[in-house]
């Protein structure tokens, strides 16, 4: 035993003297941090804060007597990511109980500040099982997922309007950010991609030309752009800033969105678009039915990975004053009765974008892999 | 007999190379033509002529009496004539190109339903029966990747056929495919042509070509330098080249 770990520590941290030089910096440094750092989050902070704030964390100034809205959204998009999921991952069993242990855990912590809201996460958890085993278990289903989508982010729209669009905000206003960005600038990218390949001169010109503008000017300038052009060109209605910030993101998102699915147009081989035609297929009938549904199953992880880099890109909109994941964690500092707990609320938010992001890029991985095992 | 295919004075250039020289030629309805010349003559350019996978720019074609547009009649107004064209042509290529996301059974039964607007279940049903006839019924369920290279190839055959074409064009169907499921293949193409087919087929299968062509076209630098039974060209070739060219590949 002791053997086999100097053996494992020679050839693996001390095998060349840089090895060993470095291994003797950055073990001892990382023993240290992980030292003090592990005694200030077991002894130094006080994490009472984060139940005290997490109202504002998670949905901002929305009112607390419409909070209920919030969790009818929590519970739509529970069972919209299960039924996602259920078309790509079989839920096997060991799958299901490992989901069942990390919602217990959740509710666990949940419990400890608000028996309700473990309730609902229990809820929204369960549907988010059933629309998996849903789509897992009969595929007829799967072809209502984009029309589910759809609905669902309508119906979470109507739920989320009544006290206002301007109170949306937190983690929330994040997540609502990156889904309409999401479903919005697929299609729109698809065109695009398609318009950049037109025969029609004008049509190429134009998806170009807006394809690479957008890609190489920064998002904070399109938001903020788009936020004042908008009630410009529409002067008579009063767009809220939410919508000009969704807007925003589109438009800027669907120009990366178009390139993804421009490459996977081009890996696309020639002979199915020969086959098709020869089989008297329409142009349209030849994309719709050969091209793009080859092409999005090459580019799906990089999709993926798209909508990561939109969740991550959310905290530009504080541009436009509104109040995302990060703002209302700055805005809980801003209390001055909270303003020594910088390291608690910082720690909190690193700690749930690393797990929604290493999520995603879980999935997206996994999603490669999977679809590299359908193909060929 | 009537005439399905006619070609006349057809020129088709790559930029400054022509790959087709003032090619006339004619397809009669059951006819079975084969066309032969060596390596980067023009065969499946001829071929995809056709069915207008390849523009030409000046000459004439006409398949089943409608009238291939030119290049550049091809963007304003051409495309009635080349898809009342294809929906008449079948095609079957030398790499197969089935559709890999689909099932042998979608891959056959989707154009009928896009494209002849018949019913999923009257096009299923017909695709079955297509794939009985090519002896792969047990594999309808499957997906392309499953198949071995000849099963693919006589799905790719089953899938032009439930167009209901009137002229079936291979180009080089074999040539991909292991020896032992050339004949497999042949097998399949034979039976057309007793059916009564017509069929433009690009092979270098000589003996095939001699057992099942009514007529063989040789072309070489993209002219056709000879057509003729196969009897004759086999046994009598007239032209020079295609003397050296049946001697060279006869050999082996
Ligand atoms: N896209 C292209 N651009 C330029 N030249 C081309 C192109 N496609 C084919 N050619 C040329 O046209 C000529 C005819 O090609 P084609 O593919 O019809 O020959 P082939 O007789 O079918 O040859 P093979 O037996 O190799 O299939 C060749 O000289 C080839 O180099
Ligand atoms: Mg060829």
């Amino acid at each position: 035993m002791i053997a086999s770990t100097i053996r494992w520590s020679h050839r693996n941290l001390f095998a060349k003297p840089l090895d060993a030089v470095l291994s003797l910096v950055v073990i001892p440094l990382c023993a240290w941090a992980l030292y003090s750092g592990g005694s200030w989050v077991f002894q130094g902070a006080q994490w009472g804060i984060i139940p005290e704030s997490i109202r504002v964390l998670l949905v901002g100034i929305y009112p607390a007597d419409q909070i209920w809205r919030a969790w009818g959204t929590l519970l739509i998009f529970g069972l919209l990511f299960g039924a996602t999921l259920g078309c790509v991952f079989f839920l096997h069993r060991v799958l299901a109980l490992g989901y069942c242990l990390v919602v217990a855990a959740i509710a666990l912590v949940a419990v400890y500040s608000e028996p309700t809201s473990a309730l609902l996460i229990v809820a929204a958890a369960a549907l988010a099982l059933a629309g998996w085993f849903a789509t897992s278990r009969w595929e007829n289903l799967r072809r209502f997922l984009v029309p589910a989508w759809t609905l669902g982010l309508i119906a979470v729209f109507a739920l989320l309007s009544p006290p206002g669009i301007g109170l949306w905000g937190g983690l929330m206003l994040s997540v609502l950010i990156t889904m309409v960005t999401a479903v919005l600038s697929l299609p729109l990218g698809i065109l695009l991609a398609f318009g950049r390949r037109s025969q029609l001169a004008s049509v190429r010109m134009f998806c170009t030309a807006y394809i690479e503008t957008m890609r190489s000017v920064p998002l904070i300038l399109v938001v903020y752009c788009v936020w004042i052009v908008l009630p410009v060109l529409a002067p008579q209605y009063s767009v809220p800033d939410v919508l000009r910030g969704m807007a925003g993101f589109t438009i800027f998102f669907s120009a990366y969105v178009a390139e993804y699915v421009r490459s996977g147009l081009q890996a696309v081989p020639k002979g199915q678009v020969e086959a098709a035609r020869s089989l008297g297929m329409s142009e349209l009938d030849v994309n719709r039915y050969i091209v793009l549904p080859q092409s999005l199953r090459v580019v799906v992880p990089p999709l993926v990975g798209n909508v990561l880099d939109v969740f991550n890109a959310a905290p530009l909109v504080f541009i436009i004053g509104l109040t995302d994941f990060l703002r209302a964690g700055q805005m809980v500092l801003a209390n001055p009765q909270y303003s020594d707990r910088t390291y608690e609320i910082y720690i909190f938010l690193f700690v749930t974008y690393f797990l929604i992001g290493s999520l995603i890029t879980f999935a997206a991985r996994k999603l490669e892999l999977h679809l590299a095992k359908g193909a060929r | 007999m009537s005439t399905i295919v006619e070609m006349t004075g057809v020129n088709k250039f790559y930029g400054s190379l022509q790959v087709l020289k003032d090619v006339d030629l004619s397809v009669e309805k059951g006819e079975v033509m084969v066309v032969i010349g060596p390596s980067g003559s023009g065969k499946s350019t001829l071929i995809r002529c056709v069915n207008g996978l390849e523009v030409y720019q000046q000459g004439e074609i006409t398949v089943d009496g409608y009238q291939m547009p030119r290049e550049e009649d091809r963007k304003i107004g051409g495309e009635k004539e080349l898809a009342a064209i294809r929906k008449g042509v079948g095609m079957v290529f030398q790499q197969f190109n089935l559709f890999p996301h689909k099932t042998v059974l979608e891959n056959i039964s989707l154009a009928p339903m896009r494209v002849r607007r018949k019913s999923k279940a009257e096009a299923e049903a017909n695709a079955l029966r297509l794939l009985d006839r090519v002896g792969l019924k047990a594999h309808a369920a499957k997906y392309p990747a499953q198949l071995s290279g000849g099963q693919q190839q006589r799905v790719a055959i089953a899938r032009a056929l439930a167009m209901e074409p009137h002229i079936m064009l291979f180009d080089e169907p074999t040539s991909a495919l292991d020896p032992e499921m050339v004949g497999e293949v042949l097998d399949v193409m034979r039976e057309l042509a007793a059916e009564g087919m017509t069929m433009m087929i690009v092979t270098h299968e000589m003996g095939f070509a001699r057992e099942v062509a009514d007529r063989v076209v040789y072309i070489d630098q993209g002219a056709i330098l000879e057509v003729a039974k196969p009897a004759q060209i086999f046994d009598a070739p007239q032209n020079e080249r295609t003397r050296t060219f049946l001697s060279r590949v006869l050999k082996h």
